[in-house]
C-alpha cells in the first residue's frame, strides 16, 4: 500500500471514488455482526410497514464505508480524526454507491497536517444519500 | 420565511412532550469486549480491503504494531440505550447522522467503557415540516481509560403521513 503525504495534495483535490455495491449477504453479515435481529435493515416486511421498497441499510453502515474511502485515501501512517455525516436518503442492497471526497482546507495545527474534507456517497440515481465533512491528517514526506 | 420557520420551531419545542430531566445527565451505558473475530466479521461486511484490520501478521509491521478496529467499528457495541428522553412527535424516528471523533485506536483484546448523555433536543421545520432532532452523545474509554471515541448521534422525528 503506497503511502499519501501532504506533499501529494491540493486544496480542491478530488478523493475517490471508492465505489461499493453492498449486497444483501453484506448487509445480513453487518446486521448479525451487530446483533440486530427484527426491523426494517433485517425485514422486507416490517421495511414495506414503514414505507420502503424493502430492507435498507443502516446510515452506520453506509456511513462505515464513506470511512473506508478516507482511511484508504490517508494510509497506515494517516489519521482520520472527524467525520460528521447526514443520512439523507436510504440505501438499498445492491445500491452502487460512489463514495468521494474534495479537500477544503489544509492547515499546520499543533505540528500536525490537517486536512479538511467535504465527503458525500452517491447512489447510481445521481442522488447524494450521505453527505458531510471529515477532518484527517496526513504525513510529510521523509 | 426564516422567520416563519424559527416561529414554528420555538413554538413546538415550548410543546413538545419530552422529559427535559434527563437532558446532560452522562450514565455508564455498560462495557464491551472487543474479540479478533468480531473486527474481522465487521471487516468483511464492510469489504474492507486495508489488511490491518483482518490481517494480525500484516498489522505487526505497520506503524500501529498489531490489528486495530476500522474506525466505525463502536457502532456494532451491544450497550444498554442510555437515558431515554421520551420525545413524543411524529409517527416515526430514523438515524439522522453521527459526529464522530477518533483518538485512541480500539484493538483485540480491549474492553471499552461507555458514557452517554442526550446532550441536546431541537426543532428544525424546513419546506416539508417541523421535524425534532435528539442528540445523544456517547464517550468511549479503553481499559487504560484512554478516550477512543465520542460519537454524537442524531435521531430525528417526523410525521410521515403529511
Amino acid at each position: 500500500m503506497s503511502q499519501l503525504y501532504i506533499e501529494d495534495i491540493e486544496l480542491g483535490d478530488d478523493v475517490g471514488p471508492l465505489l461499493k455495491e453492498p449486497d444483501r449477504a453484506q448487509l445480513d453479515a453487518y446486521v448479525k455482526a451487530w446483533g440486530t435481529t427484527t426491523g426494517r435493515f433485517v425485514s422486507d416486511e416490517a421495511a414495506q410497514a414503514e414505507g420502503f421498497t424493502g430492507v435498507i441499510l443502516p446510515g452506520n453502515m453506509s456511513m462505515g464505508l464513506l470511512a473506508q474511502l478516507l482511511t484508504n485515501w490517508v494510509g497506515l501512517e494517516g489519521k482520520v480524526r472527524r467525520l460528521d455525516v447526514d443520512f439523507r436518503r436510504s440505501i438499498l442492497p445492491g445500491d452502487k454507491l460512489n463514495c468521494s471526497g474534495i479537500v477544503t482546507d489544509i492547515q499546520m495545527v499543533d505540528g500536525e497536517n490537517q486536512v479538511t474534507l467535504d465527503v458525500f456517497t452517491e447512489t447510481q440515481k445521481g442522488e447524494r444519500a450521505l453527505q458531510g465533512t471529515a477532518l484527517v491528517v496526513l504525513p510529510n514526506k521523509g | 420565511m426564516t422567520t416563519d420557520y424559527q416561529e414554528e420551531e420555538r413554538q413546538v419545542m415550548a410543546n413538545l412532550d419530552y422529559d427535559r430531566s434527563v437532558v446532560g445527565v452522562e450514565v455508564d451505558v455498560g462495557k464491551h469486549e472487543v474479540t479478533k473475530e468480531k473486527i474481522i466479521e465487521y471487516a468483511e461486511a464492510l469489504g474492507e480491503t486495508n489488511p490491518v484490520y483482518f490481517d494480525e501478521e500484516f498489522a505487526k509491521g505497520t506503524p500501529y504494531g498489531g490489528m486495530i478496529a476500522p474506525p466505525l467499528f463502536y457502532n456494532l457495541f451491544s450497550l444498554a440505550s442510555g437515558l431515554d428522553p421520551q420525545v413524543n412527535f411524529g409517527t416515526t424516528g430514523f438515524d439522522a447522522g453521527q459526529h464522530a471523533e477518533f483518538f485512541e485506536p480500539v484493538r483485540p483484546g480491549d474492553t471499552i467503557y461507555a458514557t452517554s448523555q442526550i446532550s441536546s433536543v431541537y426543532a428544525k421545520t424546513g419546506r416539508t415540516g417541523t421535524m425534532v432532532f435528539t442528540v445523544r452523545r456517547t464517550s468511549y474509554r479503553n481499559q487504560n481509560g484512554e478516550l477512543t471515541t465520542v460519537v454524537e448521534r442524531r435521531n430525528v422525528r417526523r410525521d410521515i403521513r403529511k
